[in-house]
């Protein structure tokens, strides 16, 4: 029994990281329509951008969200606006684009960085709280209440403020949004820095947790798909959810079969959702094929 | 996009003033004349194993992004994935030479239809997704392949790889000068082309054509879409898995990370073809004529100094090609050419 509910907590932990990381993708993804492959790369950014203010001003990690968010979401509408805007309505352009950003990101810091591995040390990331027989660690408790926050955040966000009605709008109808006088250029880009910013709030927690690598993004954003194709493309709590299912399938498979087929696993299970119910499981039936209808 | 701007993009030649869609007679003809550009270059320089070298791997790739554009091209499906078929033929070789030293060029053979049932077996759940989404879905069966290939270390001698011996000799697909392997990646690229131009000029290349236009109006026109991704993504699927082998027998070494990697394989693919030309015939192979020489440089020259250089400047051009030369280069050769013979009309 303690077994189980150690995998148990393992799991949910697990889930709130692959939810924090996918926030920001979903984000993108229900309002803009863009599969933005270098996602990952900036949860990647925002660790970096964690390390270097500790590295030069001493701030513990948590505290530097309030340099690394803000920064990460200029970052997010600076690509928007140079490089996804121009490219709108042409899906195939934009794979090529974000993936073009994925390796330019990946290897910028690599080329900088040499590709040594660094950490980040916080005073609470080396603390468990034990219960008992079951062990829980504060860093990955601080990540799970974040998700939590989060998604409840972004769900009052979107529901009760202008800005988020604006966007709700800009999601279902961009032309009538248009005419309504809402400029769905800013919203898009407030959409995109909103979630690079989420991608950079990600990479800030994360970066206790992890070893610093350029390729780590790459662990993430497959999780991050996979998460936000089960969960529901473009639903808030379908990233939520979502992050719970793959996090507990992970723990659960990496125990009961064999750790090293556990990315296997969900996978198969990420791919299998994909094409049963493409609109995922929380998701607008239909959601996926919006991306490639016409708009302007 | 509007739709007539895909149809521009995925037409192979641009129907401007005069110009007209070309017969399979001038495609074989041009190709003809590829092929002795290229034999010459060869010839001149044979006895410089850098170079030889080089030219190896950009005719492999040049023919891998040819398969590829079969497919991604000409029916517009963007797979990811063609990383899996590629290993798939590769580790088939290896395999067989390995334990039963079956000569490779027999084992082409196997590698080619293993390559062949598992693509049409995994395309045809996912053909179900869309744009974004199928690349997302052949993205992660690249993954699954990689995770299965470092646990089923029996089929695969998992993580550390397979090494294969050295038996120089023409049966075995092993020699000591790099000229023969210049010269087979050079057969296999001018049979690509070939199968490409074949494609192209049948029935199932403008059937993948029309689905990659409009998928809705190709299966109102009375198009099975089903049937014919999976053909155009079988063809291209056996010659990726050709192209396995003889990237095994090049390197006498196969594991995981060398040919299931995203970077340096899947998506590699897609560059090439993104570089030299979408959809048109000759665009992969010139795109692979422009980035393999230019990776090979900046390996050489930039990568002691700084890591990953050759990979970040690839995904700035990515980035700059999508923005501003959506239709690669031969797209704007073509955009020129037309423009220059109707100013020359007027």
């Amino acid at each position: 029994m303690t077994t189980f509910l150690n995998i148990l907590i393992v799991g949910l932990m697990l889930g709130g990281i692959y939810g924090l990381v996918s926030m920001g993708l979903n984000l993108i993804f229900g309002v803009i329509r863009i599969v933005n492959f270098a996602q990952g790369e900036l949860v990647m950014l925002g660790m970096y951008g964690a390390y270097l203010s500790w590295f030069l001003l001493g701030l513990d990690p948590y505290v530097s969200s309030i340099i690394v968010v803000p920064g990460l979401f200029v970052i997010g509408v600076v690509i928007q606006r140079f490089v996804l805007q121009p490219l709108q309505n042409e899906p195939f352009m934009q794979i090529f684009a974000t993936f073009g950003l994925l390796m330019l990101f990946q290897n910028l810091v690599l080329a900088i960085t040499g590709g040594t591995g660094y950490s980040v040390r916080s005073e609470v990331s080396s603390t468990v709280i034990n219960l008992g027989d079951i062990n829980i660690s504060v860093a990955r408790l601080v990540v799970f209440i974040t998700v939590i926050v989060v998604a409840l955040g972004l769900n009052w966000f979107v529901m009760n403020t202008m800005p988020g009605k604006a966007i709700r709008a800009v999601t279902q109808d961009r032309r009538s949004a248009r005419l309504m006088g809402i400029n769905v250029e800013r919203a898009f880009m407030l959409t995109f820095g909103a979630g690079a910013a989420l991608a950079g709030l990600a990479g800030v927690l994360l970066a206790p947790i992890y070893t610093l690598s350029p390729q780590i993004g790459g662990n993430f954003i497959l999780a991050a798909f996979a998460v936000v194709v089960l969960g529901g493309l473009g639903s808030v709590w379908g990233a939520f959810f979502g992050g719970f299912i793959i996090g507990l399938v992970e723990a659960f498979s990496g125990y009961y079969f064999d750790p090293a087929l556990k990315h296997a696993i969900w996978f198969l299970i990420f791919i299998a959702v994909l094409v049963v119910r493409p609109g995922g499981l929380f998701g607008i039936a239909g959601a996926e094929e919006m991306g490639l209808r016409e708009q302007d | 996009m509007s739709k007539t701007e895909t149809l521009t993009m995925a037409a192979p030649e641009k129907p401007k003033g005069k110009a007209r869609v070309t017969t399979l007679r001038t495609e074989l003809v041009r190709i003809a004349g590829i092929a002795l550009v290229i034999g010459a270059a060869i010839a001149l320089f044979r006895s410089d194993p850098f170079v030889l070298n080089m030219m190896a791997y950009t005719f492999l790739f040049g023919a891998l992004a040819s398969s590829w554009n079969i497919i991604g091209g000409f029916g517009g499906q963007f797979s990811l994935g063609h990383g899996v078929f590629f290993a798939i033929g590769g580790y088939t070789t290896a395999n067989l030479y390995f334990h039963w030293q079956i000569s490779p060029w027999l084992s082409l053979v196997p590698a080619m239809i293993l390559a062949m049932t598992v693509a049409v077996l995994v395309s045809w759940p996912t053909f179900r997704l869309k744009g974004p989404f199928f690349a997302i879905a052949t993205l992660a069966l690249n993954e699954v392949a990689f995770v299965l290939a470092n646990y089923f270390d029996v089929l695969t001698g998992g993580a550390r790889g397979m090494m294969l011996p050295f038996k120089a000799g023409l049966e075995n697909m092993v020699f000591t000068s790099r000229l023969p392997y210049a010269l087979i990646m050079f057969g296999f690229l001018i049979v690509c082309l070939i199968v490409c131009a074949f494609v192209l000029r049948s029935r199932l290349g403008y059937y993948l054509q029309a689905v990659h236009i409009d998928e809705d109006a190709a299966r109102a026109v009375g198009i099975d879409v089903l049937k014919v991704k999976l053909t155009g993504m079988a063809v291209s699927a056996a010659l990726t898995g050709i192209g396995g082998s003889l990237f095994a027998m090049y390197l006498r070494f196969v594991d995981p990370a060398t040919l299931l990697s995203i970077q340096d394989i899947g998506v590699k693919f897609l560059l090439i073809s993104l570089i030299g030309g979408v959809g048109t015939l000759y665009g992969p192979l010139a795109g692979a004529l422009l980035i393999i020489p230019l990776e090979f440089y900046l390996r050489g020259s930039l990568s002691g100094v700084v890591p990953g250089a050759n990979l970040l400047v690839l995904g700035a051009l990515l980035v700059i090609f999508s923005l501003f030369m959506r239709r690669g280069v031969v797209g704007a050769a073509q955009t020129l050419w037309a423009k220059f013979r109707r100013d020359d009309h007027e």
